[in-house]
């Protein structure tokens, strides 16, 4: 089984509006390749000499493009970017907001097979052709629409506010220290965006002393104890990566002048479907002493494959799509136990400069969220930091990153651990 | 890094004061002092200041103050900062005021778009000559990061790097580092635009003027807001007021473009100043039942008339093109076509780019600046990004000759050439500028 390494990519500038601009999904995916295929040195002849011999393969990261664009089949769109895509395998890839992971995780079998060399993955959504209220009953499609969004404004809010309301009933916490800890957890994003120049919110002004004081006409409330600061972003945005087999990767390390031992590779992964209803995953989870004990498993079963702990994980990426799913996800790692989340915001951990940061990148809440492409996003940014490419938000030489990438209301949860 | 615990903020009541003190409040972490000439303005500018960066929670940082506690909060502050009106007298009595009870190491910057910050450091003593700046903010700044920063000859050249180094890191502004030239740099640029623009409006009155012009020009080719629209939305008399004073204190090969026209000094004459007093070059008409109509104003016949929806060959597929992310194809189609309104887009994107760099290289450090200056003071398509997208500098001479531009204008190809060849590739991606709109 050949090992799969990530040779890098690009996204684009998610401060971007392509709606104010004026321009469509056609014009992302060529700025998307054109910028993916200069950061990894990449051509399309190779593209095409690989095509010859069946392999290369695209695989695309898209959650509602028929509802955001009008547009559908989005895994067959780079043919339109440049013919060297011609008959090169492709489709599109839909977990909700997990697309992109799941992406990656098509991408990532065929590799280890030995069936391809060479996978360009790409994460894609534009979400901003609508109003924040339409937008909000499309991204409902990742609930159980009729019972769970259907005539509920903002239903994701909702379902998050749900969340915070259960980590305060299951683990008894006093509710102002608990929506503190909330605002910290929002305030460390936007201010891990501010090193990140590709961040949606890298220019925007926030403080702990802002996302902790809600409802007020500046943060108002959007969902039950949780306000527009507990809130990711809606972004416009794509994302490319290419992933690589051992033997293409001795290849391109030879012609790029890389040691291969500095080119990260995925060290293992894991991929778990919770109950679809929120209340389901609630009522029936109850048990566990975690509050979503699916994602809990998909991190073991990663740390199992491979063959690794927390005390290993330098950083992390999650899917912090409302602090509170970030909160739940910090015992699911591992890095507090289960109803001590609080521990490791208040210490400082998982800021910036603490032991185990998450979202150096500025995370859902301060990077942006372009739905089906935040996967991909997080498996870049683990690339970047890794190889040192992170810019002002390189951290001290990392070995291994941990994503979580999760879809509706923690239904799918994809977990991939990235290490050199 | 320069540590700014206290602002004062004098001509606190002003659009730009108020923005101002809601950045040193916010990004600066800074307590402010909003000085006005009441406590109910200054009150006021507070609420404009929270709302400015949209953050309820620097409120607390915000302390409404008039003027007669002026002397105490310069005493306090680390930083002052003067933005009152644009009247050379008013602001040295200001600055007589401040720079008597100035303490050693307070630093004093005008917020000043047009005066002289030679002239207005005159009132203060040695070390307050050496600590007294330029800093020209740009409109909303929470959206338009650019601010110019001007030294004097007295200026403490080590506190300059510290200052453009608090102002880029802690303030999150985008600094130029710029000569205390006429109307400084970005909008030297910009008004020689919008002001050829308006004169070319005139020269085309017979065809629709204002919004024939306008349509000419529109997002398609490199900006957020069509050129005339950007004029009505500053205000008549704002726009006269900085390209008066660029016809009045520079000699350069465009300062035939600084002669105001005849009509806008008719409007400004009949007190319409734009969007500000409801009407100038456009005005919007609400009927009973509440329907509006966008107006314009018809140069020929004095009148105001319904806004026409131009259309061009050229200008719809470069839109076409754009939508698609063909950002060469858009290019090709505005050299190509060679109808009236293709050429004078072409033309006016070729002038703004040579004159951007002609006047960086008079006033900044380097051709950067008029980038910087340009993308993030006007949101406008960068120039030497623009120069890479029409093909660099040699396509750019080849194509200045074969069009015949500039031919009337006092500089040889060879002067042109000195100034191109030195151009470097953009920092900023350009593509973002292109709008696939009119």
């Amino acid at each position: 089984m050949s090992k799969v390494y990530i040779l890098g990519g690009e996204q684009t500038d998610f401060e971007r509006n392509w709606s104010k601009e004026g321009k469509s999904v056609m014009a992302m995916f060529k700025e998307v390749v054109e910028d993916g295929f200069a950061a990894a040195n990449m051509n399309f002849s190779e593209i095409q000499e690989l095509n010859k011999e069946n392999k290369v393969a695209v695989y695309v990261g898209n959650f509602d493009g028929e509802q955001y664009v009008n547009q559908g089949h989005m895994g067959a769109f780079l043919t339109e970017v440049h013919p060297s895509f011609y008959g090169v395998p492709a489709a599109r890839y839909e977990a909700a907001c997990a697309s992109g992971s799941i992406a990656i995780d098509s991408a990532m079998a065929k590799i280890e097979s030995g069936a391809y060399d060479l996978a360009v993955v790409v994460g894609i959504e534009m979400m901003k052709t609508v109003d924040a209220k339409t937008g909000g009953d499309f991204l409902g499609t990742a609930a159980y629409y009729e019972k769970e969004a259907k005539g509920v404004s903002f239903p994701f809010p909702t379902i998050f506010g749900k969340l915070a309301d259960e980590l305060i009933k299951k683990y008894d916490l006093d509710v102002e220290r608990f929506m503190n800890n909330l605002g910290k957890i929002s305030a460390i994003n936007y201010s891990n965006a501010k090193r990140n120049p590709k961040a949606q919110t890298r220019n925007w002004f926030m403080e702990e002393g802002q996302s902790c004081s809600r409802d007020v006409d500046t943060n108002n409330i959007v969902s039950g104890k949780l306000a527009i600061s507990d809130c990711s972003q809606v972004t416009d945005g794509a994302v490319l990566v290419f992933l690589a087999s051992e033997k293409y990767t001795k290849k391109y390390c030879n012609k790029n002048n890389i040691a291969i031992e500095d080119v990260p590779y995925i060290k293992g992964w894991g991929h778990r479907v919770a109950p679809f209803r929120f209340e389901s995953k609630i009522n029936d989870g109850s048990d566990s002493e975690y509050i979503l004990p699916w994602t809990r498993q998909a991190v073991l079963d990663a740390y199992k494959r491979a063959n690794l702990e927390v005390e290993d994980i330098d950083f992390f990426e999650t899917h912090d799509c409302f602090t509170s799913s970030e909160y739940a996800a910090i015992s699911s790692f591992g890095i507090t136990a289960p109803g001590k989340e609080y521990e490791a915001i208040e210490s400082g951990k998982i800021s910036f400069e603490g032991k185990k940061p998450i979202n150096p990148s500025g995370g859902l809440i301060g990077a942006g969220h372009p739905v089906g492409a935040s996967g991909v996003r997080m498996i870049l940014d683990l690339y970047k930091q890794l190889s040192g490419k992170a810019g002002e938000a390189q951290l001290d030489k990392p070995r291994n990153g941990l994503m979580l990438n999760i879809g509706g209301s923690a239904t799918t949860n994809y977990v991939c651990i990235v290490g050199k | 890094m320069l540590n700014i615990k206290t602002v004062t903020i004098v001509g606190a009541n002003g659009t730009m004061g108020a923005s101002v003190a809601g950045i040193f409040a916010s990004f600066g972490m800074a307590k402010v002092y909003l000085v006005s000439r009441s406590i109910e303005k200054s009150q006021k500018a507070v609420e404009k200041a929270v709302s400015s960066v949209r953050a309820n929670s620097i409120r607390k940082r915000l302390i409404p103050k008039t003027y007669e506690d002026l002397e105490k909060c310069v005493e306090e502050s680390d930083w002052v900062f003067e933005s009152i009106a644009e009247n050379i007298q008013l602001k040295k009595e200001i600055n007589d005021r401040i720079a008597k009870v100035r303490k050693e190491g307070t630093i004093v910057s005008t917020g000043t778009s047009g005066l002289s910050v030679s002239k207005l450091k005159e009132s203060y003593d040695e070390d307050g000559q050496k600590m007294y700046f330029g800093t020209h903010f740009f409109n909303p700044p929470y959206n338009l990061p650019l601010c110019e920063l001007m030294a004097t000859e007295s200026s403490d050249e080590s506190l300059k790097e510290e200052l453009k180094k608090y102002l880029e890191i802690q303030l999150k502004r985008k600094v130029v580092v710029v000569k205390d030239a006429p109307a400084f740099l970005a909008n030297r640029i910009g008004f020689q635009f919008l002001n050829e623009v308006a004169q070319l409006a005139e020269n085309y009155k017979e065809e629709g003027g204002i919004d024939y012009i306008d349509s000419i020009l529109g997002g398609f080719s490199g900006r957020g807001m069509k050129p005339l629209v950007t004029v009505d939305f500053v205000g008549l008399d704002i726009h006269k007021a900085i390209v008066d004073n660029l016809y009045d204190n520079t000699n350069d090969f465009c300062k035939d473009s600084f002669v105001m026209p005849e009509f806008v000094e008719l409007l400004i004459a009949e007190g319409k100043l734009g969007r500000k007093s409801g009407q100038g070059f456009f005005k919007l008409e609400i009927d009973e039942l509440g329907n509006k109509t966008k107006l314009v104003y018809d140069i020929s016949s004095k009148r105001y008339r319904k806004a026409k929806r131009y259309q061009f060959d050229f200008a719809t597929d470069m839109v076409k093109a754009l939508r698609e992310g063909e950002y060469e194809t858009a290019m090709k189609v505005l050299k190509e076509d060679k109808s009236e309104p293709a050429q004078l887009c072409q033309y006016l994107t070729y002038k703004y780019v040579l004159y951007s760099l002609a006047v960086a290289l008079e006033v900044a450090e380097s051709y950067h600046d008029a980038d910087i200056a340009m993308g993030y003071g006007f949101s406008w398509m960068p120039p030497l990004a623009w120069l890479e997208f029409v093909g660099g500098s040699g396509t750019f001479i080849a194509d200045i000759q074969e069009n015949k531009f500039f031919e009337d204008v006092k500089m040889t190809v060879d002067d042109m050439k000195v100034i191109l060849d030195k151009a470097e590739t953009s920092r900023i991606d350009g593509r973002r500028f292109f709008k696939a709109k009119y």
